[in-house]
C-alpha cells in the first residue's frame, strides 16, 4: 500500500509538471475563487456580529416630563415591566443622565461648561427582545400622561436587518456558484491531464492496472491543487483582512470588526476543506468511468 | 488456452470484422494469425485481451468466459496477457528500465523483484546496456524489444503480437522472431497477427488465415498463402 501510495504521488507530480501551465491556471482560479469565498465568510461574519449587536440593543426610550412624581415613575415602571416582549426596564434620573453624558464626552469637558443647570430629561429605557415588538409598547406608553416623548430605533433596525439578510443570502448564493464553476474548472483541467496522459493510462489497462490504480495519481493531483491554492487563498486573506481591519478600525471606530484568531483560525479551515474538497471532487468526477474495451 | 464459439463481431457502423470464427489454441501453442489488412485480426486479439465484447458468441481464455467476466477483474486477466502493438506505446518520458518496470509497479511488485525482473529481461532481449536510455533514442528494432520485454516481464501465460516485424528490415525482424519463439519456447501462448510473408515461411508454425472476418484456413506448419 505505503508502495503504491510512492507510485501515486510520484506520477502526480509527474503529470503536475508536464501540465505546468495548466496547473499554473488551475491554481490561480481556484485561488482566486477561494479568495472570493472567504472575503464573503468574513464579511458575513462581520454582519452577523453586528446584527448580534443590535439586536441586543434593541431598546426603547421614553422622556419623562420634568413634573412627574415619583409615584407615578414607580407605576410607570411596573406597568411597563408587564407589557409584552419588555425583557427589562429601567429608571434614569435626570443627574444620571447627565452623568453619563459627561462620561461620553470626557474628553471634551469644555463643552459642558457653559451649561447652567442640567437640561436632560428623565428617562426609562425599555429593552425589547424583538423588533415587532417596539411599536406595540412606544403606542402604549404614549398613553400615559407622565410621558413627554417615545423614542425607538426600531424602523431603521428592521431595515438593517433586512439588507443584511439580503446581502447575506447574495453571498450564500454566489458562493455556491463560485464552488460549483471552480469545481468545472477542476474537472475540465483534470480531462486534459488525463487526455494528456491517455496513452500510460491506456498502456496501465492493459497491463493489468486496477481502475482505482489509475485514479489515485489523479485524485492526489486534485488533492495537492486544492490544498495549495487554499494555503495561498488563506495568505492573502488573513493579511489584507487584518491589514483592511487596522484601516477601518481608524475611519470607523464604532464599528465592532471581528479579529478573534479563533474565528479567522475556523475560516481557514473551511477554505482549506473547500480547496479540497474540490479538488479531490472534480478529479473524482472527470474520471467517473475508466474504459477497459472499445465498443 | 484460448477458445473462440461461434464469435461475430459487428461495429455500430453495420461493418462485420468478424463472421462466425471457432478456433481452439491450446496452451504452449505458437500461432500466426495471417490476411490482409482490415481482415479481423486486430479485432480478433482484443477479443482476447478483452479490448473489445463480441456482438454475438463465446470467447474462452484460460477456462474464464470473457463475456461473463466483472469489469472489475478486467485487470486481472491482462495481467495474464502480454500485449504488443506495432506502434510500440512506449512511454517516451521514462527511461528503457522504468518503460519494462512499468508493468510490474501497476500491479504492486516488490522494488527488489522488480530489478530482479526488469533487468532479467533485458538481459535476455540485450538491452541491459541501455536500460537508462531514453527510448527514442533506440532504433525501430530495439523499441520492438523493449515492448516485448515490457509484455512479456510479468510471465504471461498468453502474447499477443500486433505486426511486431511490421516496419523492421528482414534481419532485424527475424531477430524478433527469434525472441518470440524464445519466449514460446518457456511455455507462454504467442499468437502474432502478421502480413510479414517472408517471416510466416520461414518459421513453419502454426497459420490461420482470415479473409473479410472469416478463418479460411487453418493449417499446421502452414506457409503464408
Amino acid at each position: 500500500m505505503l508502495r503504491n501510495m510512492f507510485f501515486y504521488i510520484k506520477e502526480a507530480f509527474l503529470s503536475t509538471k508536464k501540465n505546468g501551465i495548466m496547473s499554473f491556471a488551475t491554481i490561480i482560479s481556484l485561488t482566486a475563487t477561494l479568495i472570493i469565498v472567504g472575503m464573503f465568510l468574513l464579511i458575513s461574519l462581520n454582519i452577523n456580529l453586528f446584527l448580534n449587536e443590535i439586536e441586543s440593543q434593541l431598546v426603547a426610550i421614553a422622556y419623562l416630563k420634568d413634573d412627574i412624581s415619583e409615584e407615578d415613575i414607580n407605576k410607570l415602571v411596573q406597568d411597563t415591566s408587564e407589557l409584552q416582549g419588555v425583557k427589562d426596564v429601567r429608571y434614569i434620573s435626570k443627574e444620571e443622565a447627565f452623568q453619563r453624558l459627561r462620561e461620553d464626552l470626557s474628553e471634551h469637558e469644555d463643552m459642558l461648561a457653559g451649561i447652567p443647570e442640567n437640561p436632560l430629561p428623565a428617562s426609562i429605557e425599555i429593552l425589547v427582545t424583538e423588533t415587532d415588538f417596539l411599536e406595540e409598547i412606544a403606542f402604549q406608553l404614549n398613553q400615559y400622561k407622565g410621558i413627554e416623548e417615545v423614542n425607538y430605533g426600531g424602523q431603521l433596525t428592521k431595515n438593517l436587518i433586512l439588507v443584511f439578510d439580503f446581502v447575506r443570502n447574495t453571498g450564500l448564493a454566489i458562493i455556491s456558484l463560485l464552488i460549483f464553476i471552480s469545481v468545472l474548472i477542476m474537472v475540465s483541467v483534470i480531462k486534459i491531464s488525463v487526455h494528456s496522459r491517455h496513452e500510460e493510462i491506456e498502456i496501465m489497462s492493459l497491463v493489468g492496472a486496477t481502475s482505482w490504480f489509475i485514479r489515485w495519481p489523479f485524485i492526489i493531483e486534485g488533492f495537492l491543487k486544492g490544498l495549495f491554492s487554499s494555503f495561498l487563498a488563506v495568505i492573502v486573506l488573513i493579511k489584507g483582512y487584518l491589514y483592511y481591519m487596522e484601516k477601518i478600525r481608524i475611519i470607523l471606530p464604532f464599528l465592532n470588526i471581528s479579529s478573534d484568531q479563533i474565528i479567522l483560525i475556523r475560516i481557514a479551515v473551511i477554505i482549506i476543506l473547500s480547496g479540497v474538497f474540490i479538488g479531490i471532487f472534480g478529479s473524482m468526477i472527470s474520471l467517473r468511468k475508466i474504459r477497459y474495451e472499445e465498443l | 488456452m484460448i477458445r473462440m464459439f461461434h464469435v461475430f463481431k459487428t461495429f455500430p457502423n453495420k461493418i462485420h470484422a468478424l463472421w462466425d470464427v471457432n478456433i481452439h489454441i491450446k496452451k504452449g501453442e505458437f500461432v500466426f494469425l495471417v490476411g490482409p489488412t482490415g481482415a479481423g485480426k486486430t479485432t480478433f486479439l482484443k477479443l482476447i485481451y478483452r479490448g473489445m465484447l463480441p456482438s454475438k458468441g463465446q470467447v474462452i481464455v484460460d477456462g474464464v468466459n470473457l463475456a461473463r467476466l466483472k469489469t472489475s477483474l478486467v485487470p486481472y486477466l491482462r495481467r495474464e496477457i502480454g500485449v504488443v502493438f506495432q506502434d510500440f506505446k512506449l512511454l517516451y518520458d521514462r527511461n528503457v528500465f522504468e518503460n519494462v518496470a512499468f508493468s510490474l509497479r501497476v500491479v504492486g511488485t516488490k522494488n527488489a523483484i522488480i530489478r530482479q525482473e526488469v533487468n532479467n529481461i533485458l538481459n535476455i532481449i540485450g538491452l541491459y546496456h541501455k536500460k537508462n536510455t531514453n527510448p527514442h533514442l533506440l532504433s525501430g528494432g530495439e523499441q520492438q524489444k523493449l515492448c516485448i520485454a515490457r509484455a512479456v516481464v510479468s510471465h504471461p501465460l498468453i502474447l499477443l503480437t500486433d505486426e511486431p516485424t511490421g516496419n523492421l528490415d528482414p534481419e532485424t525482424s527475424w531477430d524478433i522472431m527469434k525472441l518470440l519463439f524464445k519466449i514460446n519456447i518457456w511455455g507462454t501462448t504467442v499468437i502474432m497477427a502478421s502480413h510479414d510473408k517472408l517471416m510466416v515461411d520461414k518459421a513453419q508454425k502454426r497459420v490461420v488465415r482470415i479473409e473479410r472476418g472469416e478463418v479460411a484456413s487453418d493449417t499446421q506448419k502452414g506457409i503464408y498463402s
